[in-house]
């Protein structure tokens, strides 16, 4: 009998310690059990000299809730999903002016605003509507300070399944919160940090012009210059096709086109054409300044004028030069001349806009500003005819129609052609179509396709970046000396990053439910507690469980053991 | 043209069979009848494989024979005895199969019936286990049985014994969703258990 209970004890030992490191095991294992997993983009924070801008947090773990809310509800703790297709912007508005509390804002974009659609082509004239939307809307969320984490997501069906089932809950008027169930949205990240030392990178790239034998002069330059980086409201989808990604992508087609010209001393020009990709547009043209500082003097003076390229490629009839020298200056006029002359051979008009810098104002609206702060002759060619406010235009979703952007750049190389081999008012055309030195459509289409799928906020690129890497070496293919900068961005912009996350969709039954369910059980346990004791006991023993005074226990056992002996004798 | 294909693929498949016997000096020393012998012994050989599969659910039974008959207990009447070894076999069935699920999904934040629904297959499980121990009970341990009765008993017996791979059948053949064949077990173990209460007191009687 003892080795019997000792051999049952250790078995059950032996049993018990496996469970047990069972048990361990399993809950290690962390198992996705979210019903939906979406990739979701944050809205950008940043400060301007300590003012906060933007959404200022990141972690999120609230219930989902739509638009249909009954009014007045506390929407401190719940997340607001709002398709782009649906939005009144005038809710957004007034939710941001009056600082409502809310738990966050999820905004879904239509599924062909991906990166991987590309730009342009299908279904325009839907993504038209929904563009203007968006424009307004990252207007308005970049310039306020959001207490709350904002995020962007892109529409599939789970996430629209998700979104209409909240719906369906909202409409019968109850807020989703912890007893009433729904959806809860679980984003599960760090605290956002600052960016420490946000790098921009400049990269330039030299032709060199023909000098002739004998000439100890220095060769005049003339500067080719356009940002590349941009600035959204979600910096993961900020693009930025045609601000400034036509700039950049005309800068390299002009450049290729001029070094067909210049690899043959023949038809070498006796100018030097400096090419500049600079960053830091949005903010001020920082990356510009610094660029422009780091030329030593006497390169500074042999810069005849430089041309600046910001968005041409989305316009219909109308280009615009914006000068910060008044026009009556001769330089000025010469270059207006020489580019309204080929403007008028191609079908447009380019007009002229006067702009005085402030040097005491530290905002700079044009690149051109910039170099005429330190008295370079500089103009901007935009389709702009205002210049743009601090961080507008600087990335959004407009795209490039591909005839007028090819216009602009034949307009930009012809002028800059006929200044340099001195054919001012003459009618050749160097850049004739159907020539080999035709403006090449399949160059421009591939170029502007990677950037209408690259997001670029310089301050979310490192310096080896792939991205820039291939802009240095497409130009390294096109000019000689190409050189890249690496600065700091200027401390009165502070980043901070967290710009990606996942987002987990959980379906939550509410506290609620979790009671309801608890007290059914407990009562079907009750009833089978009390079926089975009165089936094979009898009812007067049921009764019996609830009355037992103390001198009943040992009646009750005695008759137990009676009632035993009796089965026993049965069998 | 389909014939065709269907000529093509069966000359790929059998044809190295017959090649292989005339292209190696098989052929010459007659071994066909040897060949026949073994493809026969192999047809044999398959059918005892598929009948294992398809009985392999009597494995409980035997299971079950052995907690019942040679397992010694303490000295509990019959009556009792079939209730404690169903017991036991439920409740070790619903550990194994159902409680590292639990622990895993049902602790998580998202919220799926899949336990609860879990939760009442425990219990028709519950219910079968008694009516099976008590099917085998009537069977192994009860010796004098009225003889019309045996034939059902052991039909009843094979029901439940065979419930396992009638709802595996019902859930990936028929594409059952979980909550109709939990319904389905449910209403199937209160008629089995009732079936089986029928019998056992039925069995009873004479010997009262």
């Amino acid at each position: 009998m003892a080795h019997r209970k000792a051999r049952e004890r250790d078995m059950l030992d032996s049993v018990y310690s496996m469970l047990a490191l069972v048990f361990i095991l399993v809950a290690c294992v962390e198992l996705c059990d979210a019903a939906t997993v979406v990739d979701v983009y944050r809205l950008i924070q940043y400060d301007i000299s300590g003012v906060p801008f933007g959404s200022r947090l990141a972690s999120l773990n609230h219930h989902a809730g739509s638009l249909h809310f009954s009014p007045g509800a506390d929407l401190s703790r719940t997340v607001v999903m709002i398709p782009v297709r649906e939005l009144n912007i005038s809710f957004v508005t007034e939710y941001v002016s009056r600082k409502h509390p809310l738990g966050g804002m999820l905004f879904l974009l239509p599924e062909i605003f991906r990166l991987e659609n590309g730009g342009g082509g299908k279904d325009v004239r839907e993504k038209e509507v929904v563009k203007n939307v968006l424009l307004e809307l990252e207007k308005l969320l970049v310039h306020a300070k959001l207490p709350y984490p904002v995020y962007f997501a892109f529409e599939n069906d789970e996430i629209d399944a998700v979104l209409d089932d909240v719906k369906k809950n909202d409409a019968t008027g109850q807020p989703a919160t912890a007893t009433t169930g729904g959806y809860k949205l679980v984003i599960p990240i760090a605290e956002p940090k600052k960016v420490a030392s946000p790098t921009i990178t400049n990269i330039q790239g030299w032709l060199q012009g023909l000098k002739a034998d004998g000439d100890a002069n220095q060769l005049p330059t003339i500067a080719i210059v356009a940002s590349y980086d941009t600035f959204g409201a979600a910096p993961a989808l900020s693009v930025g096709s045609d601000s400034n990604g036509s700039g950049v992508v005309a800068l390299l087609e002009v450049a290729r086109l001029f070094s067909l010209l210049y690899s043959n001393p023949k038809t070498r020009g006796r100018y030097n054409i400096l090419f500049g990709l600079t960053s830091g547009g949005p903010y001020n043209y920082n990356g510009t300044h610094k660029w422009l500082r780091s030329f030593d003097q006497r390169l500074r003076e042999s810069i005849d004028y430089a041309i600046c390229l910001n968005s041409v490629g989305s316009w219909n009839n109308e280009l615009w030069i914006h000068v910060s020298k008044p026009p009556e200056n001769a330089y000025i006029k010469q270059i207006f001349e020489g580019f309204t002359n080929v403007a008028e051979e191609l079908g447009f008009k380019v007009g002229l806009k006067h702009k005085k810098i402030n040097i005491s104002n530290p905002r700079v609206a044009w690149e051109h500003e910039q170099f005429s702060r330190l008295r370079v002759t500089a103009a901007t060619l935009s389709e702009l005819s205002a210049a743009p406010e601090l961080l507008e235009s600087t990335g959004g979703l407009h795209f490039v129609d591909e005839t007028s952007f090819i216009r602009s750049v034949q307009l930009v190389a012809e002028s800059l052609a006929r200044h340099i081999y001195g054919y001012q008012g003459k009618n050749i055309q160097i850049f004739a179509d159907n020539s080999s030195l035709a403006v090449n459509p399949s160059y421009i289409r591939s170029w502007l396709d990677l950037l209408s799928q690259t997001p670029r906020v310089a301050p979310f690129i490192s310096k080896n970046d792939p991205f820039i890497m291939a802009l240095k070496k497409e130009l390294a293919d096109h000019t000689d000396e190409v050189i890249m900068q690496h600065e700091v961005l200027d401390g009165m912009f502070t980043f901070y990053d967290s710009t990606k996350a996942s987002l987990n969709i959980y379906q939550v039954a509410s506290v609620t439910f979790d009671l309801l369910l608890l007290l059914v059980l407990g009562s079907y346990l009750i009833v089978l507690f009390s079926f089975l004791v009165i089936t094979t006991r009898g009812l007067d023993d049921l009764i019996s469980l609830f009355r037992r005074p103390p001198s009943r226990k040992v009646e009750v056992s005695q008759e137990k053991l009676a009632n035993d002996n009796y089965e026993c004798v049965m069998v | 043209m389909t014939v065709f294909h269907f000529f093509n693929c069966a000359i790929l498949t059998f044809g190295p069979h017959a090649v292989y016997y005339s292209a190696t000096p098989l052929s010459e020393y007659d071994t066909l009848g040897t060949s026949v012998k073994a493809a026969l012994v192999y047809l044999g050989t398959a059918l005892v494989k598929e009948l294992l599969k398809a009985l392999i659910g009597f494995i409980d039974v035997a299971g079950l024979y052995f907690a019942l008959t040679q397992l010694t207990h303490r000295n509990i009447s019959q009556n009792h005895k079939f209730q404690a070894v169903g017991l036991g076999w439920a409740f070790a069935d619903s550990v194994l199969h159902r409680l590292a699920p639990l622990w895993v999904g049902a602790r998580g934040l998202e919220f799926t019936w899949d336990y609860l629904l879990q939760g009442l297959e425990a219990n028709a499980n519950l219910v079968l286990s008694i009516s099976l121990a008590a099917l085998g009970s009537l069977m192994w341990l009860r010796k004098n049985k009225p003889k019309t009765l045996i034939p059902i008993i052991y039909a009843c017996a094979g029901i439940v014994a065979t419930m396992p791979s009638i709802t595996s059948y019902l859930r990936r053949g028929l594409g059952w969703q979980f909550p109709k064949v939990v319904g389905f077990e449910l209403f199937t173990s209160l008629v089995m258990a009732f079936i089986s209460w029928q019998l056992f007191s039925a069995c009873q009687r004479p010997s009262a």
